[in-house]
């Protein structure tokens, strides 16, 4: 079974301050001192990738694992990591634009990776990056495909080379269904999904090994429907009260009568209901 | 005759109250190990006695109280204030033993402008005092990676260094007086004056002791003037550490004193720095304080690493960035806990000091032998954060995936085994096993060998302060038995 794990890193933006918020003419904000990190709904479809094909011995499904960016050179040190972890093929498309809000160019490159570079049975996308949060990409990938998608997957189990059983995260509870390949299954909040570390021997004896570079003007890229209008600081901001007083004592007696207390009344108003 | 658990609970519920005694067995637990044991402590694993209780002590007099009565009964008492130690110097090695929690004397005695100093009692927190000082212009000039943890006592306790010692120097040059109690119950304090000539000075007795003297109750420091407006961020990438440590050394033997010199190898810098310096070392440095010094200090340091081939200046607020989010917070922690659960993979460190001549091959030989003796590393790094005339120190970081083992058995697979190698080095080659770490309780085997003839002093301090030795027994000096 071949898996294809498509994967972003994406700019740490929790180190901006409001000082760095500076929109320039082209919407574009300076974010040339940030870190890169892996996206994290992309690092659990990494590390569920893995735990795959750990159990592939067990359940005599031979898997190829292969692990697929569009990015720049700054994801080299990811690449190198992923292939420390054994993953058979990895993979990076030289991207010589910015694609972040566009998943439909992002979807045609992968779609057609997939159709003239390296046939799969099995895409693994997270739902969407920090970065963008488009969260369509997967959606579009598998409608370019014709491939069944299956979203807000948390688990992923082998059951023989043409089969998987996925569990998604639905607003009532959890779905496990068995599910044919070829699919593409987008990975949601899955919790236990760190990604491994490979160790330092790894690192050496496969870190090493060479990364497949392409570039997306290898490919013919869809025009995009959407345009970047504006630019804006989300301020994660909640109301407080100040609650003052002589002592603890005071301050929590305050916070009681005058708040907890009424809260309570309310729910049990609610509970009586 | 010794005292029975439940004795001792009851004495000190007469003593401070019940409502200050704890005896809830997952306290007890969590209060037998800090950071040292964590992973154990993750998995819910704790091997070591438990204490009779934690009293969480109000005031000098209730501290006074509860070490007299753990002396005269031969209880063993572990002296605690924001519980961030790294070395095991708040395991409670023997049974029964009294955890004295002084968090809750947190309290800023009064921070004075016109003499440059301020005091505060032992829990304190050092985030909200250097806070308050900045607010009015002031730094504590300490700024340890613990610093939204840590407490004064503490600190103070295991001899602390912050990120900006290269000018302001580790918490034994900012301490001015003290308060303390010693075991036979009395509260000793230590005036606060610039300098005196009268005896050796005693201040030394109390800082470091890491509660195997006494217990630390307040502290005076000195402040500085704050000038952030003026700080110039140097960052460099290098191929080598032997040329990183000939440039720390030109910037200090020449008289320059930059609040942060830091240099990176290339495995512990691909840890902080991918993102720019992928595979090279990486040298940082800040200059601080009034605009002329500042100026002039950056400037002379720039001319220092232009005489150096190789080195690429880089873009200063990567530099300035990395540091905003250097220090650990609560929230950093609890993160750290699941990453390791769910990934097995631990970080720890081993930090040590040496002078210039030796230097780099205390670096050279400890990873050698690290990476060819310990299995299963995934990082194994180290870097320079603290500078002297003299020489230096070196943090060294690893990181290992617990592999065939269970908890119980990671620390002697890998920590321990990793200490010893970069321990035994260090000494065999001439510097110091411990540089701001303290012994803590794991070290205590290689502490004759550090100490070498002057070791009678270290053990006469011992007999004579704590001559029943109820002071945190095992820590800095290993029990007997």
């Amino acid at each position: 079974m071949n898996i294809l794990v498509c994967f972003k890193t994406v700019l740490d933006v929790e180190l901006l301050t409001d000082e760095d918020w500076v929109i320039d003419k082209n919407l574009q904000i300076d974010t040339s001192f940030l870190k890169s990190t892996l996206n994290s709904y992309d690092e659990s479809a990494l590390e569920i990738a893995l735990t795959l094909s750990d159990a592939s011995e067990s359940v005599k499904v031979p898997i190829e694992l292969s692990a697929l960016t569009i990015a720049d050179t700054g994801a080299t040190p990811i690449l190198k990591t992923l292939n420390a972890l054994r993953f058979n093929r990895v993979v990076r498309i030289d991207s010589h634009e910015d694609l972040r809000f566009k998943p439909a160019a992002i979807a045609s490159i992968l779609t057609q990776y997939v159709l003239k570079h390296a046939p799969q049975d099995v895409l693994l996308l997270g739902r969407q990056t920090s970065i963008g949060e488009n969260a369509k990409t997967h959606l579009l990938v598998a409608e370019m495909l014709g491939w069944p998608c299956i979203t807000q997957v948390i688990r992923i189990e082998l059951v023989d080379v043409n089969h998987l059983m996925a569990t998604n995260q639905m607003d009532d509870g959890q779905l496990r269904q068995r599910i044919q390949t070829p699919c593409v299954l987008s990975i949601g909040d899955a919790p236990k999904t760190y990604m491994r570390v490979p160790t330092l021997k790894d690192r050496m004896s496969y870190g090493k090994r060479p990364i497949e570079t392409l570039s997306t003007r290898d490919f013919q890229l869809l025009d995009e429907t959407e345009e970047l209008i504006a630019l804006e600081a989300i301020h994660h901001e909640r109301a407080g009260i100040l609650i003052e007083g002589e002592s603890p004592e005071e301050k929590a007696r305050k916070l009681y009568q005058g708040h907890l207390k009424r809260s309570v009344r309310v729910k049990e108003r609610m509970a009586r209901r | 005759m010794s005292l029975k658990r439940e004795q001792i609970v009851e004495a000190l519920k007469k003593i401070v109250g019940e409502d200050q005694v704890v005896t809830d067995e997952q306290v007890l637990k969590e209060s037998s190990v800090d950071r040292f044991r964590r992973f154990e402590a993750y998995h819910g694993v704790y091997r070591l006695p438990l204490p009779a209780a934690v009293v969480n002590v109000n005031s000098s007099k209730e501290v006074a109280a509860v070490i007299k009565f753990a002396n005269e009964n031969k209880i063993n008492v572990v002296p605690r204030t924001g519980h961030s130690a790294t070395e095991g110097g708040l395991e409670t090695a023997l049974e029964n033993s009294i955890v004295v929690d002084g968090s809750g004397m947190n309290k800023i005695i009064s921070i004075d402008t016109y003499n440059m100093q301020a005091t505060a009692q032992c829990g304190a927190s050092l985030q909200e005092l250097d806070d308050r000082l900045r607010e009015q212009g002031y730094t504590t000039g300490h700024s340890p990676q613990s610093k939204p943890l840590a407490q004064l006592g503490g600190l103070v306790a295991t001899r602390s260094i912050g990120q900006f010692s290269t000018l302001y120097g580790g918490i034994e040059d900012m301490v001015v007086g003290l308060e303390a109690v010693f075991p036979d119950g009395g509260i000793t304090r230590i005036k606060n004056v610039p300098r005196r000539a009268a005896g050796p000075d005693i201040r030394h007795v109390i800082i470091g002791n890491e509660g195997a003297l006494c217990y630390i109750t307040e502290v005076t420091v000195k402040i500085f003037r704050y000038f952030p407006e003026n700080n110039k961020f140097l960052g460099y990438t290098l191929d080598n550490m032997k040329t990183g440590f000939e440039i720390l050394r030109e910037v200090m033997v020449n008289g320059y004193r930059p609040s942060v010199a830091r240099l990176y190898d290339a495995e512990d810098g691909s840890y902080h720095f991918s993102h720019f310096a992928e595979g090279k070392c990486v040298l940082i440095f800040v200059a601080e304080g009034v605009k002329t010094i500042a100026d002039a200090t950056a400037t002379a340091i720039e001319e220092i690493v232009a005489q150096y081939r190789g080195c690429v200046k880089v873009d200063p607020k990567l530099i300035e960035r990395w540091f905003d989010h250097l220090n650990w917070n609560p929230t950093n922690l609890a993160e750290e806990k699941n990453e390791i659960i769910e990934t097995k993979n631990v970080c720890n460190t081993t930090e040590i000091s040496g002078n210039w001549s030796i230097i780099n091959g205390i670096y050279e030989v400890c990873m050698q032998r690290v990476r060819n003796e310990i299995p299963d590393l995934t990082l194994l790094g180290a870097h320079s954060s603290h500078s002297y005339l003299n020489g230096t120190n070196l943090y060294f970081v690893y990181f290992y995936n617990v592999v065939d083992c269970g908890p119980e058995e990671e620390l002697t697979k890998y920590h321990l085994a990793i200490k010893k190698i970069i321990v035994e080095e260090t000494i065999k080659a001439g510097g110091s096993m411990c540089h701001h770490h303290g012994v803590g309780k794991h070290r205590t085997k290689w502490i004759e060998a550090e100490y070498d003839s002057s070791y009678y002093i270290l053990k006469k301090l011992k007999s004579a302060f704590d001559p029943n030795g109820i002071m945190n027994m095992g820590t800095i000096i290993p029990l007997e038995s």
